[in-house]
């Protein structure tokens, strides 16, 4: 008994100090008020966070939502956030609208491609410009980061035109006349997404950061670069390699520009083609659209939930500047 | 797995210590002028293998970024049009850009974009990093939920925007008319559409700039609140006089990458509004889009194409000059 309340005076007594040592600064300070203005500061924050969740979460409600309604919900001109009842049936029709395992496996075909050879490519360039001290090293660095500013869209027409007019290809002959070269393949979805020099910085400013004494000891073993490359830096750059495949996975799968000017065949549309589809109809059929919008975007949000880490650390990475 | 690595590891280590010192120091002291020849043979070895490993990607990039700026500079100088002749003109494509009142209207419009967009993005995405830099499980939640529009696409995006501004079905104007308003015409109107597509864009891009913030807000030492706390400055005082001086780079960086961003607009305007009404909506790359791709002036579109590179390239070399030695945040 003794035993506990001398702790609660000593408690109390703590207290009190404490006490004390905040009403003197409050005192020294009468404007501050600390205690107060806290609360008064955590509760906004908390009214910012709460009113600006809703406001992200709105559109992606009533995207959900509507792919659940009929279309006489919709048509009706009252607001109704839950439909009388889950039209599960759009997700079917809004797939059988067009040829829909076709796009899909078009879109992972592409974007798988794309990453497995990026993070390749990629990995070893900067593996390259990390750690070898190679003649014109500085000279092809800075062309890199030059081809980094570039955005996709200034060398969209010219790109168009060379696809278009690759030799041999597409019933092209060797001069690149004659056919229509690489439009409406899957080569030409895919070249121009791995020509990107992004990837390349982001494993250079990985590998920067291991010890030099790594490489040295790999060589002592008689190791070449390319298998010290292969043998000791690529089981180390899950993180790295996480990053860009998830970064290079988004850009791909949601890549709008590219595969509208490169395909025109109804085999090759990509996902997000054939969901401007729905909106080329006359009526726009808005609850198979919004199912179809939510198939499409399934994979980035289930890969997004599993490795946001890495996305984040990639999209860090990618702000740092040189 | 992870402990046999390690182990590995640590026999090279042990290895590497027993002959360091002779071979590696010299190495390691970038004495490239020395005349021994092992070292020499050593390097060349090296220089080769890097040329080696590096061509994949170089092969790669040459051709597709490097070839086509050059063909696009190349082009805008000339008539082409896919097919016919490929004539010279001279300076010709520039000075109708001039002149081109699609072209003009293009460049102001993204102008506006940009501007509408960067400012309350810049502000917002701040104000969504401070709220959520917290602890509580509620602040890690809605951070994964402002970075959901950003991993979405711009198509989806657009397509769910589209049905909210629809001027019969969309929510806007059933909520309007609910509470007694007028209707709108949204995307319809003239002088809406180009704010509808502003709006949709700060939603979408807030969670990106929420990220980058975030970061920095979390590399400003402790100590500079707890010494604010000390002297009984409020948490808004010391958001004031603490975190915005702290986060300026950080600032100016969002500003610059965003507004490149903005200039790069492009889905959006060709899914909802097709450049309309009235031209109120079209943006640069949606010129170049139309010239090329419906009436194959492809000279033409390639002076449209190096007017947004250098815009682009003055924005990023701005970044360069005026971001650097600012803050904190100027790590390599």
């Amino acid at each position: 008994m003794e035993l506990i309340d001398t702790d609660k005076k000593t408690k109390k007594k703590v207290i009190s100090a404490n006490n004390d040592r905040e009403k003197k600064v409050l005192i020294a300070k009468p404007c501050a008020r600390a205690a107060d203005v806290l609360d008064f500061y955590k509760i906004s924050t908390l009214i910012v966070v709460v009113l600006f969740a809703v406001v992200t979460a709105i559109p992606f409600i009533i995207m959900l939502s509507v792919s659940l309604q009929t279309m006489k919900e919709i048509y009706s001109p009252e607001l109704a956030f839950i439909p009388k009842e889950l039209q599960f049936v759009n997700y079917a029709k809004a797939m059988k609208n067009g040829a829909w395992g076709r796009y899909l496996f078009n879109s992972v075909y592409v974007t798988v491609i794309v990453v497995i050879i990026s993070l390749l490519i990629n990995s070893m360039t900067g593996y390259v410009f990390a750690r070898i001290r190679f003649k014109g090293r500085n000279f092809l660095f800075i062309l890199l980061l030059v081809g980094m500013m570039i955005p996709p869209q200034v060398t969209m027409v010219p790109l168009f035109i060379m696809m278009k007019k690759f030799p041999l290809a597409g019933g092209n002959n060797i001069f690149g006349a004659g056919g229509k070269g690489l439009i409406n393949t899957y080569a030409g979805l895919i070249i121009p997404f791995i020509a990107g020099s992004f990837g390349v910085f982001l494993c250079r400013q990985f590998y920067m950061t291991f010890p030099q004494d790594i490489d040295n000891s790999a060589r002592i073993d008689g190791c070449s670069r390319f298998m010290t490359f292969i043998k000791i830096y690529i089981p180390l750059s899950k993180p790295v390699l996480a990053s860009l495949g998830i970064l290079k996975f988004t850009g791909t799968w949601n890549e709008y520009n590219w595969p509208l000017i490169m395909t025109n065949s109804d085999n090759m549309k990509t996902v997000q083609i054939a969901l401007t589809m729905f909106r080329d109809e006359a009526e726009i059929l808005w609850n198979q659209l919004m199912a179809a919008t939510i198939v499409s975007s399934l994979i980035i949000y289930a890969l997004f939930l599993c490795l946001q880490k890495y996305f984040v650390a990639g999209i860090l990475a990618g702000s740092v500047k040189e | 797995m992870q402990a046999k690595r390690r182990d590995g590891l640590n026999q090279i280590y042990q290895k590497k210590e027993v002959i360091e010192d002779s071979f590696f120091k010299g190495r390691a002291s970038k004495s490239r002028a020395s005349g021994n020849k092992v070292l020499k043979n050593r390097l060349s070895k090296d220089d080769r293998e890097a040329y080696i490993m590096i061509s994949p990607f170089f092969i790669f990039f040459v051709l597709f970024v490097l070839v086509p700026i050059t063909v696009n500079f190349v082009n805008s100088f000339t008539n082409y049009n896919l097919g016919k002749t490929r004539g010279f003109v001279g300076l010709e494509n520039y000075i109708k850009l001039f002149v081109d009142r699609d072209f003009l209207r293009s460049l102001w419009n993204t102008l506006i974009y940009a501007a509408f967009s960067v400012i309350p993005l810049t502000v917002l995405g701040f104000i969504t990093a401070v709220a959520v830099n917290g602890r509580a499980k509620i602040f890690y939640i809605t951070r994964a939920l402002f970075v959901f529009p950003y991993v979405t696409s711009m198509v989806a995006v657009s397509m769910i925007w589209l049905y909210m501004y629809e001027p019969t079905t969309g929510v806007f104007n059933k909520i309007l008319i609910s509470l007694g308003f007028e209707p709108l015409k949204w995307l319809f109107d003239e002088k809406l559409a180009l704010l509808c597509l502003i709006i949709m864009n700060i939603w979408k891009n807030i969670g990106y700039v929420m990220i980058i913030y975030l970061a920095g807000l979390q590399s400003i030492p402790e100590n500079l609140y707890e010494a604010g706390k000390v002297d009984g400055a409020s948490e808004f005082k010391m958001l004031f006089k603490i975190t915005i001086p702290m986060v300026r780079s950080i600032s100016f960086f969002i500003f610059v990458t965003t507004s490149i961003e903005s200039f790069k607009t492009f889905e959006q305007v060709r899914i909802m509004t097709g450049g309309g009404p009235v031209n109120s909506t079209t943006t640069i790359v949606h010129q170049i889009y139309l010239r090329a791709f419906s009436e194959y002036k492809m000279g033409y579109a390639s002076a449209i194409s190096i007017v947004l590179l250098i815009i682009i390239f003055a924005i990023t070399m701005m970044n360069m000059k005026l971001g650097k030695g600012k803050g904190q945040n100027d790590e390599i």
